[in-house]
This record gives C-alpha cells, sequence and structure tokens, in this order.
C-alpha cells in the first residue's frame, strides 16, 4: 500500500479527455489504443486525476480533496488511496 | 466461388464514397485498372479529388529504419468464434512523415500483394501491386476499407459497425458488435420503408456541424447513400423493448467500443477520442434492448415523441429513461 510521502502520476500510457464533469480514459499498448479496456471516472475521480502532476504526493492530494469537497481528512484520504490503488492495479497511473 | 463480375480495364477512374473522392491512376508502368462490380455505382465524373492513389506493377522496400507501428492477424469468425487464420493480414510502417502500408488480398486466387505508400498530410499516394496480371481492381478486400479508415483518420471522421436507417426525417444508427442485430433492425426498417443506408458498416461525418451517416460499397448492386443523424442506439437483442439514455462519457465509452480504429499513436488516439466526443456531444446515445419484431419501430417513435415534448418544456437534451 502507498504511503502518504508517495509521488501520483498519471501514466504516460493512458490518453484521456474531459467530457462535462468526467474523464474518459484510453490506455493505450504498444502505441495501440486499447478500446476493450476504456476507463471513465466521475467528478471526484477527475478531479484526483487533473490534480495528480508527478509533484504532489498522497498527502497533499488528500488535503486538496478536503479542501475542494469540504470533507475530513479520513475520507479524503480513504478516498484518495482507494482512487490509487484501483487505478494502479489498471496500471493507469504510477507512483514513485 | 463465382467469378466477381468487373469493369473493362481503365488507365482511371474516379470514386466517390462517403462524400471521399479518390482518383486512382495507372502509373505509366502500372496495370490496367479494373475495380470490381460493386464500385460501380460510387464511380463518378468529378474531378475534385480528396487524393490519389497512383497504381503501380510489382513491389517496393519499406525503409529500413521504418518503424512498424500496426500489425493486423487475419481473423474469421466461425460459428461466433474468432480464428486467427494467418498473421501479418496488413501492417503499417511508419518512417518520417510516410506510412507504408502492406498487405495481402485473401479473396485473390493469383496471391495478391500490395504496399500503399501514404501520408496524412499529402494526398499523393502509391500504390504497388504484386502479381497483379495484366489488370486489376487496386482497391480489393481489404485495402478499400482501410484507405476509406485512413480518410476518416485524416478528416477527424468516425468508422463504425453499424447499420443506419432514415425514416419520417430521422435517421437512426444501430451500433453493436456481430450477433448484436444491425442487420435484423435494418431488415425490420426496411419492411416499413425506412431508407437502410447501410446494415453493417457506416462512415459518421461532421458536414459543417451537422452529422450524416455514408454507406460504403460492400456488395454488388450498392449505390451511395447517406442521411442525417439524429440518433445513436447501442443495441442488444431483449425481449422486450428498452432504451437507456446515456450520460456522455457513458455513451463515448459504448460508442468507440465499436468503432472501427486503426489509430498507431496517442496523438491519433487522442484525437479520435475528440472525434467520439464531439459526435455524442451532440447526438443523443442510448442503449437499447429490442425484440426484433415490428414493435421495436413503434417504440422508437414513441420515445421521439416523448423527445421532442422533453426537448420543449424541459430544456433538456436527453429524456427521462422508459
Amino acid at each position: 500500500m502507498a504511503d502518504l510521502n508517495t509521488i501520483v502520476s498519471r501514466s504516460k500510457s493512458i490518453v484521456g479527455r474531459k467530457t462535462g464533469s468526467e474523464y474518459v480514459l484510453i490506455p493505450v499498448s504498444n502505441n495501440i489504443a486499447d478500446m476493450e479496456s476504456v476507463f471513465t471516472i466521475n467528478e471526484t475521480g477527475a478531479f484526483i486525476w487533473e490534480q495528480m502532476d508527478g509533484k504532489k504526493s498522497i498527502e497533499e492530494l488528500t488535503n486538496l480533496l478536503m479542501e475542494e469537497y469540504e470533507v475530513d481528512y479520513q475520507t479524503a484520504l480513504a478516498d484518495i488511496t482507494g482512487f490509487v490503488e484501483t487505478m494502479r492495479d489498471y496500471l493507469v497511473i504510477e507512483t514513485a | 466461388m463465382a467469378k466477381a463480375v468487373r469493369f473493362k480495364p481503365v488507365r482511371s477512374y474516379n470514386l466517390n464514397i462517403a462524400d471521399y473522392n479518390i482518383r486512382v491512376i495507372a502509373a505509366e508502368d502500372g496495370p490496367d485498372l479494373q475495380p470490381s462490380e460493386r464500385f460501380r455505382g460510387s464511380i463518378t465524373n468529378h474531378v475534385t479529388q480528396d487524393i490519389a492513389i497512383k497504381v503501380h506493377h510489382g513491389a517496393v522496400n519499406v525503409p529500413e529504419d521504418a518503424e512498424r507501428v500496426l500489425v493486423a492477424p487475419y481473423l474469421v469468425e466461425v460459428k461466433g468464434y474468432k480464428v486467427n487464420r494467418k498473421d501479418n493480414f496488413w501492417s503499417v510502417y511508419r518512417h518520417n512523415a510516410d506510412l507504408y502500408l502492406i498487405t495481402n488480398f485473401p479473396d485473390s486466387p493469383s496471391g495478391k500483394r500490395a504496399m500503399l505508400k501514404f501520408s496524412l498530410i499529402f494526398p499523393e499516394w502509391d500504390l504497388w501491386i504484386e502479381n497483379a496480371g495484366a489488370s486489376t481492381d487496386p482497391l480489393d478486400y481489404p485495402l478499400d476499407g482501410l484507405v476509406l479508415y485512413y480518410l476518416t483518420a485524416i478528416n477527424s471522421d468516425i468508422m463504425i459497425h453499424a447499420s443506419g436507417v432514415y425514416y419520417d426525417t430521422q435517421g437512426y444508427l444501430f451500433s453493436g458488435t456481430s450477433g448484436k442485430g444491425k442487420t435484423t433492425l435494418a431488415g425490420i426498417w426496411d419492411n416499413v420503408g425506412a431508407q437502410v443506408i447501410h446494415d453493417d458498416r457506416l462512415i459518421i461525418r461532421n458536414r459543417g456541424g451537422i452529422y450524416r451517416m455514408f454507406n460504403t460499397p460492400v456488395n454488388k448492386g450498392d449505390v451511395p447513400r447517406s442521411a442525417p443523424l439524429n440518433k445513436i442506439l447501442i443495441i442488444e437483442h431483449g425481449v422486450e423493448n428498452c432504451t437507456l439514455n446515456l450520460r456522455e462519457s457513458s455513451a463515448i465509452t459504448s460508442v468507440i467500443a465499436n468503432c472501427i480504429q486503426h489509430n498507431y499513436d496517442p496523438e491519433m488516439i487522442a484525437r479520435f477520442l475528440g472525434s467520439v466526443s464531439l459526435l455524442c456531444s451532440k447526438i443523443p446515445v442510448s442503449r437499447l434492448s429490442f425484440k426484433p419484431d415490428r414493435s421495436i419501430i413503434d417504440y422508437l417513435l414513441k420515445n421521439e415523441f416523448q423527445q421532442s415534448y422533453s426537448e420543449a418544456f424541459e430544456g433538456h437534451r436527453f429524456y427521462a429513461s422508459f
């Protein structure tokens, strides 16, 4: 499991596009789009996705989510770690 | 297999398919050109051209340092299962701004093989054909579909597995993979006098902000058809007629899943995603579960009325689910 200092970034193998408040993400493997593994992420996921610039840690992302959605720290941290772990499993994001 | 009917050989001809103007010219050293009968309705006298394809005899080598960006295996479907008949059906290589498409022709008894040198920027393309004989159809399967596909990529258009019908000022597109009911629905609409644009594959083009769907020549006797596109339905067989309207991101992923796409780099994929996103922001997309009988037509026509009611009185593009 990632710790609070883990830096999170979007995978370079993803092509994304914002649509309304959500994102559509297409994985690219060997230069080919994998249209059978297209993701959509909801508004909260879209906010996290936009903040993942390869410089912010999980703790920083948690604080940003707290401010944006006015939720407590534990709720925000659970959302962030849940999102990161799921997306990392699908190779949509990278952690360092 | 029945012998394909062909035209008398010529040295050049013009095609208009999905409103793309394609000029095909025999090079001085090239074979005579003998398009298949299915192209008859698409041959025109248009002088404008989107691309010109010059046809040569023989083969040339792909540059040594070209990068292979796509390999398509040859898949056939047997009893619903996809079977890989042979590798390297066609491949695409990239060298600077040039692309090289090498393909076999599975329907050719002479072992015909071709290499198309083309570009997404420049409209003059060159085609070398091995074992062409004295005359040949330069756009035999699969090259016709691939040329059209790359024209859609150049023009930010969309090629999709779908049937399309036009009825009472409304264009309906029914999209789904094999076995989902595209042909069934086209047949049901045909029986009530709708114009069937095509029952399997369509090209969608945004012409000045208006979306239209076009057929492509597949069978003998095909003539160019097109119609405005008003509604996209992602279909499946069901026990009753039912629609579920899709919000934009679900609409995009549902449409994308049925698109024909041979993109080979993130920039092309992003542009393609942009085209589908724009389409789904303009045209309502719904999932449709349907009974394969006349009741589906009444159901959809009733839906159209309720959509209009909703638009007029609630100001929403999508109406409530039923």
